[in-house]
């Protein structure tokens, strides 16, 4: 059984898993990048070693070097986090191979998931429905795909065979259209992945992402811990997430359908640790299942909110070889959490991202209020990695009760020296359609626009003027002082002089 | 001092009166007006509301984020104002325009040659940054000048890549 734990990752998640293998009482030894140093993951470690240059690719995704750093430095387990190595099954294989225990599933769970295309075939043999598409057929050619899009339909979606997070998706309308979209997909999922295989699935849409937690032990305990919301996204990169979703709610027996749904598809690949079943839920409250992410997910937090459960220390515990300390009947979801993902992106400018150093940051606090980052004042965002600065997560009684409560800490939260998206979230926490919970996975995309959400308010644009007139006006009377300074130092000794005479 | 300060095509009159006093359009105000921490974070009391506000400073005008609102302001004091005036306002949309980096970044690859024509809103170069490609678009129609930049290449922020005439 092991007691110290190398996490293969950076970051908010990075810091998530230290926290839970500090409060085991276990060792911690990080991994960074050169430009990753001043990470908050370096300085909460016991032990931290520097893994290679910035870019992914010589850093993060050398499995070989973190699989060195753990066997020197006498680390008996490595936790990969989500993202750059979670999911590849040769990494898992190799850290056990070395006698490593891997915080995740088995290689050939990843293996039989990993790749999409088995992993729909794979669940489809268990009886479970899935999205129609390229299922099963392996890695196939332009030509190939070209040819059996007319008989998926159209609208269709271009899906990279290794990827997750929206990097190397397109979606196709028409089949003049798929030619160049294939190639950039491919080269979208080569330049991430390092593989460029791609498949295709239809569009389902007006759908809803609706994905489902799952545990499993190694005693063949299979649990699911209630559902995630995910289907606000933009170019289908997640921004919140809630559990429970609006769309079930109260219906208990569609959640316990869908669980059962859940629990069997990651039966059908031996499952073992913690991992997520997404569907796609249509307007009749159809699902189908869209795919398996291996790994923790980003969004874990809404769930240990609702549930209690610490779904990272579970993760160790199932990994030591333990039995999960909860049973189906112990899962109940209590209230109701949100997250809302903040990014370095600028809201009003397309959503680009922005780098630079965080200068300021005071996090909201208070009840409910929970904040999972790396960063802090003087860090310095980079371009190498992805644009997550944070996530804010609340729990309420009720969704009304969280909605407001996000509201009041999105407020609080103040972030100098990037641009984030946290003005897109307080729009999306005023939208109607939000609170009705109203919406589908194209719903920021299509309806929702920063424009039109702050028409609606009551706005304070005197207020604005005076505070740009005040910052206007010190700035000039700054520049002003700067000219006279001689004369206002002269008069600053006397006045201590003065002072100093006072007190004698 | 006296402002001319305009938000969304509203002008408001500001009149700074001392430290502790201004007058909006007419009505007399008390202020108390701090930055947070020297942040860019200012905390505003006007006759004790409270209001705290971000505000950046882009290159011709400022951007007030009030309540989860961007607000652009343009201040000018009363004699700028004139000057402007004078000039007759509106300055041609002439010259080079260079496209710059907007953060750093890997060139993907360029979609135009130089000495080509292109439209406004045609994309130009494909960057990747935080792992997203990101369009590089054209604000106004013209030729393609100078490529400074190739695929492959990392750039800085605000390097810049190419021109538009």
């Amino acid at each position: 059984m092991f007691n110290k734990v190398l996490i293969a990752n950076r970051g908010e998640i990075a810091v998530r898993i230290i926290r839970a293998c500090r409060e085991l009482g276990m060792r911690t030894v990080a991994v960074y990048s050169e430009a990753d140093r001043q990470g908050l993951h370096v300085r909460y470690a016991d032990e931290a070693y520097l893994l290679g240059p910035a870019p992914s690719r010589e850093s993060y995704l050398r499995s070989d070097k973190i699989i060195e750093i753990a066997r020197k430095c006498g680390a008996k387990a490595i936790h990969p986090g989500y993202g750059f190595l979670a999911e590849r099954a040769d990494f898992a294989q190799d850290c056990l191979d070395v006698g490593l225990a891997f915080i995740g599933p088995k290689p050939s769970s990843i293996a039989a998931m990993g790749d999409k295309a088995v992993a729909r075939a794979t669940v489809a043999k268990a009886g479970v429905a899935v999205v129609p598409g390229t299922e099963g057929e392996g890695a196939l050619g332009d030509e190939e795909l070209l040819s059996v899009a007319p008989e998926i339909g159209f609208p269709l979606l271009i899906k990279a065979t290794a990827g997750g997070g929206g990097k190397g998706m397109r979606v196709v309308h028409h089949l003049e259209e798929m030619h160049s979209l294939l190639h950039s997909a491919r080269r979208e999922a080569e330049a991430s992945f390092g593989d460029g295989n791609v498949y295709l699935e239809k569009l389902v849409e007006g759908a809803r992402h609706i994905e489902f937690q799952i545990l499993a032990d190694t005693h063949g305990n299979v649990i699911h811990l209630g559902e995630r919301e995910c289907s606000l996204q933009r170019r289908h990169q997640k921004l919140l997430e809630e559990s429970p979703s609006p769309f079930i709610s109260d219906d208990d027996e569609m959640r316990q359908r869908m669980g059962n749904v859940a629990v069997r598809a990651a039966q059908a690949v031996g499952y073992v640790n913690a991992g997520t079943i997404e569907f796609l839920v249509d307007k009749d409250k159809n699902f189908y299942f869209l795919e398996m992410n291996t790994r923790l997910q980003v969004e874990h937090p809404v769930t240990e909110m609702v549930t209690g459960v610490d779904i990272v220390k579970e993760q160790i515990r199932i990994a030591r070889g333990r039995q999960m300390r909860y049973s189906q009947e112990n899962i109940n979801l209590n209230g109701w959490a949100i997250e809302c993902r903040i990014n370095a992106e600028d809201a009003y400018n397309n959503f680009l991202p922005s780098t630079g150093q965080i200068s300021h940051s005071l996090l909201p606090t208070g009840p409910g209020v929970r904040v999972d980052t790396g960063v802090y004042p003087g860090f310095e965002i980079s371009p190498y990695y992805d644009s997550l600065i944070s996530k804010l997560i609340v729990w309420g009684e009720t969704r009304a009760e969280a909605i407001l409560r996000m509201r009041r800490a999105l407020e609080e939260y103040k972030i100098v020296g990037v641009r984030t998206n946290i003005p897109f979230h307080q729009n999306l926490m005023d939208s109607h359609r939000f609170m009705g919970g109203q919406f589908d996975t194209r719903f920021v995309e299509e309806r929702f626009s920063m424009e039109a959400a702050e028409e609606g308010k009551s706005p304070r644009p005197e207020i604005a003027a005076i505070i740009a007139t005040l910052v206007a006006h010190e700035q000039t009377q700054r520049a002003a002082h700067i000219i006279q300074r001689n004369e206002r130092d002269t008069s600053n000794w006397k006045w201590i002089s003065r002072w100093e005479r006072m007190q004698r | 001092m006296k402002y001319v300060t305009t938000i969304r095509e509203r002008e408001y009159i500001i009149e700074i009166v001392d430290e502790r006093h201004i007058i909006l359009d007419g009505t007399p105000f008390e202020v108390d007006f701090n930055s947070v921490s020297g942040q860019p974070v200012y905390s505003l009391l006007l006759d004790g509301q409270s209001y705290e506000s971000f505000v950046y400073s882009s290159e011709d005008r400022w951007e007030v984020l009030l309540h989860g609102t961007l607000y652009p302001a343009s201040v000018e004091d009363e004699r700028e104002k004139r000057l402007r005036a004078a000039a007759g306002g509106n300055i041609a949309e002439a010259g080079e325009f260079y496209l710059r980096a907007p953060m750093p970044g890997l060139v993907i690859s360029i979609l135009v040659d130089e000495g080509q024509s292109v439209e406004k809103g045609d994309v130009l170069v494909i960057l990747e940054s935080m792992k997203m490609q990101n369009e590089l678009k054209s604000p106004r129609p013209g030729t393609i000048a100078r490529m400074r930049v190739k695929a492959g290449d990392s750039v800085e922020q605000k390097q810049t890549l190419l021109s538009v005439v």
